[in-house]
């Protein structure tokens, strides 16, 4: 007879896993990505595949040359590749698509430690880097159904006097121009659904994200259509449901978390009101990841029987 | 409105609780180890019998030696064969193996006390060598004690029963409740409590409402229903959860006027002074994957977990994982020839399938182990101190993260989607801070 094992509790399990967990993200992420396809066609379909592609391809050599236990397996770098793909306009070229992948995967997760040791989104730093590098294409949108001729995003447009502005329908379906996967905002919530079924993510900080950039604009135009306006364009959906509540670069604790999205809030309201840019979400996020190892000190809680 | 704390939902696995307890058969040997076997164990004891010795049921075999330890009875009668060394999970012990005549026949010499004050009382709940049955095994006079420098005016009784698997508590509530009545006056009359709490969770409907029958027209006893949601039955949640009230640092729970009993040490303790019978048999849970037929069964202190499996049809498959207690908290045994303890409330015996454990993956900040610490700790932070060199940061981290508060529940490990191994690593980090803090001040003097 074997020999019984011997371990420290617990014995038991939840069913959980991380890969599930990931896994969840992805399956969230579909309606979005079949938007994306619908709205752009076979070219954005190009655009998710290259992006995936170049994450999970870029993690597994990087492993491979650092000697790293093989981590692909896990699927987040599949995240970080349809991530990333779904905040580019449909003007990226797909080397830039394949560039920023790379950028994501091993310079912001994989030189770090790789999962779970990244101090910033890599799916928000990639678009980022690809925007300062390649602003001509990575700024502003296409139109769905145009040939990709460039064209000004909402926000863009939101500023100019006399521009004809999507419907507010419009913008709820993604009938506008912005990146490939930030538009259907159906799409979007269906993900949100999804993830709070699961438990993968708690609605507060989505909520509390968008709530305070809708709640800044409602004060500061005093107009309600322009404030719903406002939530619905840009990527501010897509960056408050799958990359305000990304675990790695959030608070560890709820209270955290709270000021996290509000802070991200904010941001967002400041950059797209008062600053030079017309988007703002991915800078918000990248500055509270920043903050965040500090929001996880300041809400600690005193255990119970301590001090 | 207080907010309850309320953590972790388990599946239960009580597929007992409907089985009333019955007695095994006469073993043929039992083995009562009379020196320290873990922290928790209150056997360290001085044998007062030598092998050869013929011994009643009931009779002192072995003198408590210290606060922390218990008188300990023979469980059968019959002839102490030795006195002899005995090990299991490593811990070298030394045991009294105790041959049974079969007979089970009781100490002629056994009275039934009859105590007139608090000391007087104290010194019978002594002899009667009963601790805490709920896993701790510390002893119930000592416990009780507290009522010598405090007014006790609460006293909680633990019938929260959270561990999945166990039942015993259950049955006890169900088949004892005339011994719950009689311990709860006992304590009324020498403790001077005004108070009294039982706690069960709501998967006990059958308890609860027996109790509450049996207690409606006692207006001091409250039969109080929880959620059915783990650690319900540790001492800061219960407390919390019952009262309100919180053990600060420093602190004792009797300094808040208030004492928690394990139900069975309450109904072990009583049935001393109705029967005059000493601890020498309790009701345990026999259940998991490995077991054919899982039962609740009155074993006398001392039989083996091969004994018990043999009462239980044997097993079904190779045992993966052999457990003293739930599937949460409970110790891995690692033989079938272990004996079992006063406060064992369960023996738990997985298939191989079952006691497999995944592979652990990195941390991914998901923050679940915080969410659903029921005492509000950082798991993560105590990994992260432990992977530091330098001990005096690690010590400092530890300290100001309050490891020592943790009461090692598992709720952390549980629910990691990384299957990272959190409350072992929290022990860790206890252990290694203890050490570190008498180091201190050891080379502080």
């Amino acid at each position: 007879m074997e020999k019984p094992i011997m371990s420290a509790g617990p014995h038991i399990h939840s069913k959980d896993s991380s890969r599930r967990i990931m896994l969840d993200v992805i399956i969230a992420l579909l309606p979005a990505s079949a938007a994306a396809v619908v709205l752009y066609g076979l070219p954005a379909l190009w655009m998710i595949l290259t992006c995936v592609i170049a994450s999970v391809v870029s993690e597994f050599l990087f492993n491979l040359i650092a000697r790293r236990q093989q981590s692909v397996g896990d699927l987040s770098a599949v995240v970080t590749g349809l991530l990333l793909a779904l905040n580019l306009s449909a003007r990226v070229p797909l080397w830039q698509c394949a560039l920023g992948s790379v950028f994501a995967i091993v310079l912001v997760k994989c030189v770090f430690g790789g999962i779970g040791h990244n101090f910033a989104n890599p799916a928000i730093t990639g678009r980022i880097f690809l925007l300062a590098a390649f602003t001509s294409t990575v700024a502003g949108g296409v139109w769905p159904g145009a040939d990709a001729v460039s064209s000004a995003t909402p926000l863009e447009l939101i500023g100019t006097e006399g521009a004809e502005l999507p419907t507010l329908l419009q913008m709820f379906l993604g009938q506008r121009g912005g990146a490939i996967g930030e538009g259907c905002i159906l799409a979007l919530l269906l993900g949100f659904a999804y993830l709070l079924i699961r438990k993968v993510i708690s609605w507060q900080t989505p909520v509390i994200f968008v709530g305070t950039v809708f709640v800044c604009y409602l004060v500061a135009s005093g107009s309600f259509t322009v404030a719903l306006y406002e939530i619905l364009a840009g990527g501010l959906v897509l960056g408050a449901v799958f990359m305000a509540t990304d675990y790695t670069t959030t608070p560890i604790t709820a209270e955290g978390r709270l000021l996290f999205a509000l802070g991200c809030g904010l941001i967002t309201f400041v950059i797209r009101r008062f600053c030079a840019l017309p988007e703002g979400v991915s800078y918000s996020i990248l500055c509270m990841n920043i903050l965040a190892p500090w929001l996880e000190k300041w809400t600690r809680r005193k255990p119970l029987g301590g001090v | 409105m207080r907010k309850n704390i309320s953590t972790l939902k388990l599946p239960h696995y009580k597929s007992t609780a409907g089985m009333a307890a019955v007695r095994m058969a006469v073993p043929k040997e039992v083995l009562l180890p009379v020196s320290p076997m873990n922290a928790h164990s209150a056997t360290n004891a001085e044998p007062v019998v030598q092998a050869g010795d013929h011994v009643y049921v009931g009779q002192l075999i072995a003198k408590e030696k210290d606060r922390g330890s218990a008188n300990l009875h023979a469980s059968v009668s019959g002839t102490v064969k030795a006195i002899e060394p005995y090990t299991a999970n490593g811990h070298r012990a030394v045991a009294i193996r105790i041959e049974s005549d079969g007979k089970m026949e009781k100490d002629p010499g056994l009275k039934i006390p009859e105590p007139t004050n608090l000391d007087e009382f104290l010194a019978c709940v002594q002899d009667s060598g009963v601790v805490g049955l709920g896993g701790a095994a510390y002893p119930v006079w000592a416990k009780l004690s507290a009522a010598q420098k405090n007014h006790i005016g609460t006293v909680l009784v633990n019938g929260a029963e959270c561990e999945p698997f166990i039942t015993s508590d259950h049955r006890v509530m169900l088949e004892h409740g005339d011994l719950i009545q009689k311990g709860i006056e006992l304590l009324k009359k020498f403790l001077g409590s005004e108070e009294f709490i039982i706690g069960i969770e709501k998967n006990k409907p059958d308890a609860i409402e027996a109790l509450t029958q049996r207690f409606k027209d006692d207006p001091a006893v409250k039969i109080l229903p929880l959620s059915s949601v783990y650690p319900q039955g540790a001492k800061q949640v219960l407390l919390y959860n019952a009262t309100g009230k919180v053990v600060e640092k420093g602190q004792r729970l009797a300094s808040l006027g208030v004492i928690i009993i394990n139900v069975s040490s309450l109904v072990k303790m009583a049935e001393y002074f109705v029967t005059g019978m000493p601890m020498v048999e309790r009701i345990i849970t026999v259940d998991g994957s490995a077991v054919k037929e899982p039962k609740n069964l009155i074993i006398p202190i001392g039989v083996t977990v091969r004994d018990v499996v043999e009462a239980c049809g044997g097993l079904k498959e190779e045992p993966g994982k052999i457990l003293f207690g739930g599937a949460m908290m409970g110790k891995t045994q690692e033989s079938l020839d272990t004996a079992i303890l006063k406060a064992t409330n369960a023996v738990v015996i997985m298939n191989r399938k079952d006691a497999q454990k995944t592979e652990p993956s990195p941390c991914i900040h998901c923050g679940r182990c915080v969410a659903v610490c029921p005492l509000g700790l950082n798991p993560t932070a105590f990994s992260r101190a432990m992977e530091l060199e330098d001990e005096d940061q690690r010590a400092a981290l530890l300290q100001k993260e309050q490891v020592k508060v943790c009461m090692e529940c598992g709720c952390c490990s549980y629910v990691c989607p990384s299957h990272r191994p959190l409350a072992q690593n929290n022990n860790a980090a206890m252990g290694f801070l203890r050490k570190w803090e008498k180091a201190r001040k050891e080379g502080g003097k």
